[in-house]
């Protein structure tokens, strides 16, 4: 997707966004980053019991949760929003912010089916552009024992060569050996180059 | 196990954004860099006060330091996450690093601990500036990180 221009349009002025940082300064920094965004109804966490009871009792359009939440941490509400929900909720839209990746949260950031994960620090200028993407956002959603959330493949280029891949609609980017014989150019000809005919 | 569903899914986020209106991006991003630097001197403020529970710790050196050295220095990243601070940022990266890896590997010494706390506070006190002092300040403690 292009990144947006200084001069394209954004209205965020009808959406909802619950913020979730533990610490209420933090909370504070990003909320003014959303006013100055345009959003008018923004609500505030800083548990993430209180923001599971709100997204159960709320149409919510975009999350932002801090990836080290006492408790229940920002992957562990990820993933419960993502397994333990009804539509639309179970598919909203989630960018966690995080500042130092510790070792042991590598996989499980990976895992919980955030939509984004973004590094502090980070510009409005960033956050902007990756809000702009997540709304047009293309990917698929996934649903399985194991994971559930979009995509993790923002590109398609197949399975790795000589490999058969782990999903049912998965071709190899193999071509291999042709299996028939070659087409005429009075074939290709008639392919490319559409002819009136009377019936 | 069973095969993973795969479908499309428009969320309430897309469509809302379609809605004619709202503001250029350019703009957004003017008035919401305003709305930030509100916030800048009372954050400074709460580093000021994050680095010197640091330093207490760093002093009294209590059993369970290490957790706390990494919940501390995380705070100050949370807190410097919006506002370009350069080195001190990068000071309080490789502070969670070190602390990180120790406290994996249950091997936790002071040492490098305490330079980095000292080059944090070096690094307020100089305003957060970038240039030679700072990158001599990091170039040290990436040494450090890295023979951990």
């Amino acid at each position: 997707m292009r990144r947006a221009s200084p001069t394209d349009k954004v209205n965020l002025a009808q959406s909802t966004v619950l913020l979730v940082d533990h610490n209420q300064q933090s909370l504070d920094v990003l909320s003014s980053i959303f006013h100055g965004f345009g959003v008018k109804e923004q609500i505030k966490c800083s548990a993430t019991e209180e923001a599971a009871r709100i997204v159960q009792a709320r149409n919510i359009d975009l999350i932002l949760i801090d990836c080290s939440m006492p408790g229940m941490d920002g992957c562990d509400f990820i993933s419960w929003l993502r397994r333990e929900n009804p539509l639309p909720a179970r598919f909203t839209p989630v960018i966690m912010l995080t500042g130092h990746a510790a070792e042991s949260k590598v996989s499980k950031s990976r895992n919980c089916g955030s939509s984004f994960i973004v590094t502090k620090p980070l510009t409005p200028t960033v956050l902007l552009q990756r809000i702009l993407w997540l709304g047009a956002d293309a990917r698929e959603l996934v649903e399985s024992d194991t994971y559930v959330g979009p995509d993790r493949r923002v590109r398609n280029f197949g399975p790795p060569v000589g490999t058969a891949g782990r999903r049912a609609g998965d071709l190899s980017a193999h071509l291999g050996a042709a299996t028939d014989a070659n087409m005429d150019q009075s074939d290709i000809d008639m392919m490319m180059k559409p002819m009136r005919i009377s019936l | 196990m069973t095969e993973a569903r795969q479908f499309k899914f428009s969320s309430s986020l897309s469509r809302k954004l379609q809605v004619p209106g709202g503001r250029t991006v350019g703009e957004a991003d003017r008035l919401a860099r305003e709305g930030l630097e509100v916030h800048r001197e009372s954050v400074m403020r709460t580093i000021d006060v994050t680095l010197a529970e640091l330093e207490d710790l760093s002093t009294a050196r209590p059993a369970d330091a290490g957790t706390q050295v990494y919940a501390l220095a995380s705070k100050v990243i949370d807190l410097v996450a919006y506002f370009d601070t350069g080195p001190l940022h990068e000071a309080a990266y490789s502070l969670c690093e070190l602390s990180d890896r120790m406290l994996a590997g249950r091997h936790w010494q002071w040492p490098p601990v305490v330079v980095h706390i000292q080059a944090l506070r070096l690094i307020l006190s100089d305003g957060c500036r970038r240039g030679r002092t700072s990158e001599i300040l990091l170039e040290g403690l990436r040494s450090l990180s890295a023979r951990r």
